[in-house]
């Protein structure tokens, strides 16, 4: 039976949500930016606002880190995302998506990549019909049908230039 | 009912064209495509943007 579900976001960290074969990571905006989001044929150009949620998908599973980075390349660095046309051959080869919204759909029954639209993510079918929205310091996750697992990620991602002395 | 290896295409129109709507950002001029309730310039960020 679908239930609601509210787990504490009161940090900056992610929080990861797993299910049976595939997982979420979701992270609440903290400051305003515009989310570019490139189309074979057009820009188009969407608000996301402090407490809007950005949430990466992977449909099939596999490892957190490049979830982590998509993730922080889109709420930190406000990189642009692509919208694939929808016969693109890469849809297929697609294995984490993203979307940044006020509130996010899960949804199963749309290819990969290929909607602009940011109120709607792909996912594995466990995660189908979910809404996700921050509520206050709470995450609500809506019409949860599946036993799931929530985790908070502490990651810091640190990077140390060293000069090179000499070009031979 | 749905697999996370062939997710079943439904045609939600074609999702690249005419989804969003034209605005032109009233502080810096720049005119752009907008999704969403809350349309925002690309430019300066500014929110006081007209539909044309």
């Amino acid at each position: 039976m679908p239930r609601t579900i509210r787990i504490p976001f009161t940090g900056g960290d992610p929080v990861l949500i797993r299910g049976r074969s595939s997982f979420l990571l979701v992270a609440r905006a903290t400051e305003k930016f515009p989310l570019i989001i490139e189309t074979d044929t057009e820009e188009l150009v969407q608000g996301v606002y402090p407490n809007d949620l950005i949430v990466v998908s992977a449909p099939e599973g596999g490892e957190v880190v490049p979830a982590l980075y998509l993730l922080e390349m889109v709420a930190t660095h406000h990189l642009p995302v692509i919208a694939l046309g929808k016969s693109h051959p890469a849809s297929r080869r697609i294995s984490y998506v993203v979307s940044a919204a006020e509130k996010i759909e899960m949804r199963c029954d749309i290819r990969r990549g290929t909607h602009p639209e940011q109120h709607l993510l792909c996912t594995a079918d466990e995660f189908a019909g979910m809404i996700l929205f921050a509520n206050e310091n709470n995450l609500v996750i809506e019409n949860c049908r599946e036993e799931i697992s929530v985790s908070q990620l502490v990651w810091e991602l640190s990077i140390t230039e060293v000069q090179q002395k000499s070009f031979d | 009912m749905c697999s996370a290896g062939g997710p079943i295409e439904i045609d939600l129109n074609d999702p690249l064209k005419g989804r969003g709507k034209k605005y032109r950002c009233n502080d810096c001029g720049q005119t752009f495509t907008g999704l969403g309730k809350h349309p925002m310039c690309p430019s300066c960020q500014s929110e006081n943007v007209t539909e044309i």
